[in-house]
């Protein structure tokens, strides 16, 4: 190996990446994910009732999970699995690096504003259902990643809902009706988001049957 | 080599005629339900709605009107995500399959193949929607003591279908992309789901919302739509907002592409215009609302004066010494009922004062500022009352809280009467301690009365909380009084009332 071809080891890493990324079509997972921001930092302003303060973060988290979900499908399938060395740990690394950003962006929406639940909730939230999307992609593929995040979200709004009106559903399954400290809650989000992240790794996102 | 056998020449394809076009259609229909990703998310959408609504809702007492009602709160929001999904999916297809140009050159025009889809996705839809509407019904239908089912709630979810179908199908068409389903899906929840929580007031616009059953601060309440018929007012113009927007969207869906040719874009258009009209329409009507006295919202170019007319119906009474008359769609309270003011009743019938009979009356309604109702819920007084809107099996409401509120208001109406002789001859006088006592002792004994320091309010006044502050000589008289069994006391009454009633008693002649 030469001298040059050493300097020049980090650039191809980088454009694997980058390649990586376009593949997945992440700059616009991440234009997305900032504009679900820009969304709960709007809705933010109105004046919701006690319904709406704790499902309108919700809504958003969900969305951010729904679209790290779909971005981990690859357009690819097998000739990227039989050259990728590389490709699990691009896979963690996108899919990680997606939801780290999401809640860095919705807890940044909520600064100065009334965000219900705060950050730990974003992070709980978030974690939680980015894990679900994943495992839907797995199962499902990545263009129909989106299905689990959102049916769960119908649940978790109706976990919420039954706050107000008993018998209320205490179960830390339903993650986002728990309070924000509470460790069960914590705990199965982490569980699930874990899940996911080693699933999308090593198993990748399935491939669809024909769109 | 062998000549060639000439083949005779098969008939020449015909043009298609109107005749046959129908066909055409239907078998493009039938190819898309078959091959439609509803027909999939059909689970889905039942499983959601049996967790999310169905159990609620099969949990209220089984009255039409409350049944019907929630549901129509609660249907179209839960059926909203797969439906939404699903449509943009199909939608979508298209382009996600980079297949738009192979199909550009089939004999239908974009627009045709699309309606196709579009109407496909909706039918499965309305299936999941229908399917849940009949499941409450049936139900509710083996349940009810009273009535019939209300239908327009029921319109107004499965109008409501179509509308979800058309903005999820026109925004997979325009974007399909392969984030289009999930955030066009999230964005009708949110609108659909946060959209009634503008709503202020009875003149309010965003009440067009198809997720807004009656008035927005009372909802699904025992008492409205049942001595009054349901208004269907509001729900003609959701329903003509839902069509209108769906007309809408699908109209701009064949203006958007140039593919369809000028003819069918003009009629696009057109479809389009009155589609958006009559959502507009819809929605100034909305504005126009005002809370009619029964709980219902009346929009006056839309009212029919003859559904103001009370509803016909024989009481059902109870068997007890003065019989508890009801409207027979609350007859499965009345046990429950009779159990709460028992004692009571047992205590004052045949009194001076007391009633023959006891007749449950219709609430009145009243608009305050913004979201605000005043309920006209005063006692009549006399031989009438309201029943509390908080009956059993509604969310949060507890059967040891019906029979506490049916103590604070009719069992110490009852009381009150009887032992201040009436409201009108107790209006200037002022309760002696001897009275008190025996209302306080009357009126969930124990539990009402035991108060730090002597009653100081006029007759009228005269409330649960206010009989908390007996004390001294008052409270030990009403403890002994309450301890007396309803036959003794009404005995003691029967003999001592006159006395009573005049203020020659102290509350140590009591019993």
């Amino acid at each position: 190996m030469t001298a040059g071809a050493i300097r020049q080891a980090p650039r191809p890493a980088l454009r694997l990446v980058w390649l990586h990324a376009a593949s997945r079509r992440l700059p616009a997972a991440v234009a997305l994910l900032a504009a679900c921001a820009a969304g709960l930092r709007a809705a933010l302003f109105w004046h919701w009732d006690a319904y709406g303060a704790l499902q309108l973060p919700l809504i958003f988290e969900a969305g951010c999970a729904a679209v790290i979900a779909v971005a981990a499908g690859s357009p690819f399938g097998d000739p990227e699995r039989a050259t990728g060395r590389w490709l699990p740990f691009l896979r963690l690394g996108a899919a990680a690096a997606l939801t780290a950003l999401a809640v860095a962006a919705l807890t940044a929406a909520g600064a100065g504003a009334h965000l219900s639940g705060g950050f730990l909730d974003v992070l709980r939230n978030v974690a939680g259902l980015t894990g679900i999307g994943l495992l839907c992609a797995v199962v499902l593929g990545g263009p129909l990643a989106w299905t689990g995040p959102l049916a769960y979200l119908m649940v978790s709004v109706y976990g919420l809902y039954t706050d107000w009106h008993p018998p209320t559903l205490s179960t830390p399954l339903i993650w986002p009706a728990r309070p924000p400290h509470d460790l069960g809650g914590a705990l199965c989000a982490a569980v699930v988001f874990a899940a996911g992240l080693i699933a999308i790794a090593v198993r990748g996102a399935r491939e669809p049957d024909g769109g | 080599m062998t000549a060639a056998t000439p083949v005779a020449p098969g008939p020449l394809p015909v043009a298609p005629r109107a005749g046959v076009a129908v066909p055409g259609l239907a078998r493009l229909l039938r190819l898309e339900l078959r091959h439609n990703a509803m027909l999939w998310l059909l689970p889905v959408a039942g499983a959601l709605f049996w967790f999310n609504g169905y159990r609620e809702i099969m949990a209220l007492p089984p009255m039409w009107n409350l049944r019907a009602m929630t549901l129509q709160n609660r249907l179209l929001l839960d059926l909203t995500i797969p439906v939404t999904a699903a449509a943009a999916w199909m939608g979508s297809r298209e382009g996600r399959r980079n297949v738009a140009d192979l199909v550009a050159g089939t004999a239908r025009p974009r627009w045709a193949r699309q309606l196709a889809t579009w109407a496909a996705t909706t039918a499965w839809a309305e299936v999941a929607c229908l399917a849940c509407i009949a499941a409450v019904y049936v139900m509710t239908a083996r349940q009810a003591s009273w009535g019939g089912p209300l239908w327009w709630p029921a319109v107004v979810s499965a109008a409501g279908i179509p509308a979800l179908t058309a903005i999820g199908f026109a925004a997979g068409a325009w974007f399909p992309g392969r984030f289009v389903t999930p955030l066009v899906t999230i964005v009708a929840f949110f609108g659909l789901g946060f959209g009634t929580q503008a709503a202020s007031g009875d003149h309010s616009y965003w009440q067009i919302s198809p997720l807004t059953a009656g008035a927005f601060d009372i909802g699904a309440a025992p008492g409205v739509a049942t001595f009054y018929h349901y208004l269907p007012d509001l729900s003609i113009a959701q329903v003509m907002f839902t069509t209108g927007i769906t007309f809408g969207i699908l109209g701009v869906l064949g203006v958007s592409s140039a593919l369809n040719g000028p003819r069918l874009r003009r009629l696009a258009a057109v479809i389009a215009a009155a589609g958006l009209a009559a959502a507009g329409t819809a929605v100034a009507l909305a504005g126009t609302g005002r809370l009619d006295p029964h709980g219902m919202i009346v929009i006056p170019a839309l009212h029919d004066a003859a559904s103001n007319q009370p509803v016909r119906y024989t009481p059902a009474c109870s068997r007890t010494a003065i019989p508890v008359c009801v409207h027979p769609a609350f007859a499965v309270f009345l046990p429950a009922m009779t159990a709460a003011v028992g004692p009571e009743l047992t205590e004052v019938a045949g009194l001076p004062g007391a009633p023959a009979r006891i007749s449950q009356v219709a609430e009145v309604y009243q608009q305050e500022p913004q979201n605000g109702i005043l309920s006209l819920a005063g006692v009549p007084g006399g031989s009438s009352f309201i029943l509390t809107d908080q009956v059993p099996g509604e969310p949060g409401a507890t059967s040891a809280q019906f029979a506490g509120d049916l103590q604070d208001t009719l069992g110490l109406q009852l009381i009150r009467d009887v032992i201040l002789g009436g409201n009108a001859s107790a209006a200037a006088a002022r309760p002696s301690q001897a009275q008190l006592a025996v209302i306080a002792a009357s009126v969930r004994p124990g539990a009402v009365w035991l108060g730090p320091s002597a009653a100081d309010v006029s007759a009228p006044e005269i409330s649960g909380r206010q009989l908390l502050t007996l004390s001294g000589p008052a409270a030990r008289a009403a403890r002994r009084f309450a301890a007396l069994p309803p036959a003794a006391k009404h005995a003691w009454l029967a003999q001592h009332l006159a006395a009573l009633r005049a203020g020659q008693m102290s509350p140590a002649q009591l019993p």
